[in-house]
């Protein structure tokens, strides 16, 4: 059933829930060469690197891979185990920030940098964690907010505007050569790739696991969790160093990716994306994650194109009716077979003022 | 009968604003014993309840497991010194499946609540502990259905289930038939007992339902006003001339329907 999605037998399918991923992965690294093929290069310059439609397709999906792990590692820490945090930006941005910043002006090697970058995620997770036992529900989502805004804030001062670029933006990271996008945009393609899927994997063992079962039944009820004797605590902050990891290597991709980091991806914006993102798909689906996070890229991307200026009101307008019609987003909804509308706002009201239903 | 107090309450005190609700009551409860908790609407039984459980903490006084104080014991400790408890309102895991409410309830005390990515359903010793319980309480037929779509009836016996699946010693249980169909209670009542005796557990139910309480204790506390009225066996409960002047006499009539 829906929410308790990972509750097949492991015997008799336990490989059939993979069947579809690794096909779609397959799929997606043959991808850049058929769209070589039917827009008549050779398969042979998707190696050579070649301008054209495959290193344009390349380039689009490995933007929506990185929103796909942001969006991943929300939906193990709001739609999952039921914590409702608005600091998620926050992880994103730190690991881009650090890794450009790193690269940039310290020259470190990338391995030393993702040494780092793990490091400090670990510390994010644990200052959340500082403010875990402490507030509960939407105090907690404002309290991890305002972690956020701090960082967004510091990222823009002028003090920092050497290592940062301040309101600009930090520019010219230097990626190493053979994972540089420009010039050899195959590897960073399939390297993204790969480490989509491999947090796609992990999350979808991880909440079939006896933690991850822990953490869906703290999303359905943490007081009756705690009465049976799980100190719920451990299990949150077990989540949130999970999730804060892959985030922040998500903004080590985005910062060897994009040519500018801008502070905005700390933003409070930057957190209404990601939620939404999550909404799209579906929470408590990971399956819809990516697919809200595709959706999330191409909406924003004509929305942009058709309404200009007003684009960010069409977002809003996505929002509401996303709440009000499809609570259960689109995966969700396919594993309902249906829109049960009433139940799914009070579902979705709950897990949004951290309360969970029952 | 072991004379051995395995949970005791020491003038344990609740006060809401002006109101007292529990007022310095000592109770001991006998290891191996099916104690009741009785008295009308508002006589406190509910808040001593959740004052012994940690649901609550005391104004004043103490609670005592085998001797030592577990007054201020964090929620999530208490299970693992092997207290059982559940509530007047039903108290599971609604979109997960019976099985799993169940599954959870038997791993939660174990020593595999950090494995990241084994199935949890390879851990065969809590599928079979479920299994088990599924049977014991009935529901093996609904075992996978999600628990929100039971009737009442059956939520109270998976509530029981969850209960009974880390082998709790002292089962602590606040109203369990609340809101049952009459005719389901005995069934209940007797799970409950069966467990009990099969075991050699200690029962402490607060209830509302005389018929059930007199059939089934072993010793009855009655509670009036915040307060300890009478204490014993059910013949002396039900001889005793305070009782009978204070709440049987007027009151045993109303409660009885009214449950």
């Amino acid at each position: 059933m829906s929410l308790s999605a990972a509750t097949s037998s492991p015997r008799t399918r336990r490989w059939q829930p993979y069947l579809a991923p690794l096909g779609l992965f397959i799929g997606l690294a043959a991808l850049p060469f058929v769209v070589a093929l039917l827009s008549g290069q050779s398969p042979a310059g998707v190696l050579a690197n070649e301008a054209g439609s495959a290193k344009f397709i390349q380039g689009l999906l490995i933007e929506i891979m990185i929103l796909a792990i942001v969006a991943l590692s929300y939906d193990l820490v709001l739609g999952i185990t039921g914590l409702l945090s608005f600091g998620h930006a926050l992880f994103f941005a730190a690991g881009a920030y650090l890794t450009g910043v790193l690269l940039k002006s310290f020259g470190w090697s990338l391995g030393a940098t993702l040494g780092l970058v793990l490091v400090s995620a670990v510390l994010q997770a644990l200052l959340f964690g500082v403010v875990l036992p402490r507030v509960k529900g939407i105090t907690f989502a404002l309290v991890t907010l305002g972690l956020s805004e701090v960082f967004y804030i510091v990222v823009q001062s002028r003090e920092l505007g050497q290592y940062t670029g301040a309101d600009v933006g930090l520019q010219g990271v230097p990626p190493p050569d053979f994972l540089n996008p420009t010039s050899h945009r195959l590897t960073f393609y399939l390297v993204t790739l790969i480490f989509t899927f491999a947090v796609y994997l992990f999350y979808r063992l991880f909440v079939d696991s006896p933690t991850g079962r822990v953490c869906v039944a703290i999303r359905e009820n943490e007081n009756r969790a705690l009465m049976l004797g799980y100190n719920t605590f451990y299990f949150k902050l077990v989540v949130l160093v999970i999730a804060a990891i892959t985030a922040n290597l998500a903004g080590t991709l985005h910062a060897l990716y994009q040519p500018v980091i801008s502070p905005n991806i700390a933003s409070l914006n930057a957190m209404v994306d990601i939620l939404l993102m999550t909404l799209i798909g579906g929470l408590g689906t990971l399956t819809g994650a990516p697919i809200g996070a595709a959706i999330f890229r191409l909406l924003t991307f004509f929305l942009d194109r058709w309404f200009g200026e007003s684009a960010s009101f069409m977002l809003g307008v996505v929002y509401v009716a996303l709440v009000l019609f499809v609570p259960y987003g689109i995966v969700g909804t396919w594993q309902r077979r249906g829109f049960h509308l009433a139940a799914g706002r009070r579902w979705l009201l709950g897990l949004l003022t951290g309360r969970g239903d029952g | 009968m072991a004379a051995d107090i395995i949970l005791e309450t020491q003038q344990l005190r609740r006060e809401f604003g002006a109101l007292v609700a529990v007022d310095n009551v000592s109770v001991k409860i006998r290891a191996h014993t099916f104690h009741s908790i009785i008295g009308p609407n508002g006589a406190g039984k509910t808040t001593f309840f959740n004052l012994l459980s940690g649901n609550l903490k005391p104004t004043s006084g103490r609670v005592l497991f085998k001797g030592r104080d577990i007054t201020h014991l964090p929620l999530h400790r208490t299970a693992h010194l092997g207290i059982g408890r559940s509530f007047q309102i039903t108290n599971i895991f609604p979109n997960l499946t019976v099985v799993e409410n169940i599954r959870l309830a038997a791993q939660a005390l174990g020593r595999d609540n950090f494995h990241f990515w084994r199935h949890a359903r390879h851990f065969r010793r809590y599928e079979e502990r479920a299994a088990a319980v599924l049977d014991q309480v009935g529901l093996a037929k609904r075992a996978d259905a999600p628990a929100r779509t039971l009737p009442h009836g059956d939520q109270r016996k998976l509530e029981l289930g969850m209960l009974l699946a880390p082998d709790p010693e002292v089962l602590l249980l606040d109203e369990p038939t609340a809101g049952m169909a009459t005719e389901q209670v005995p069934e209940l009542i007797d799970l409950i007992q069966g467990f009990q005796a099969a075991g050699n557990k200690t029962v402490l139910l607060v209830e509302h339902n005389m018929n059930v309480v007199m059939r089934v204790s072993d010793y009855i506390t009655v509670m009036h006003y915040g307060q300890v009225l009478a204490e014993g066996t059910p013949a002396d409960v039900t001889a005793n001339e305070v009782v009978q002047e204070a709440y049987l006499g007027t009151l045993y009539g109303d409660v009885a329907t009214d449950s």
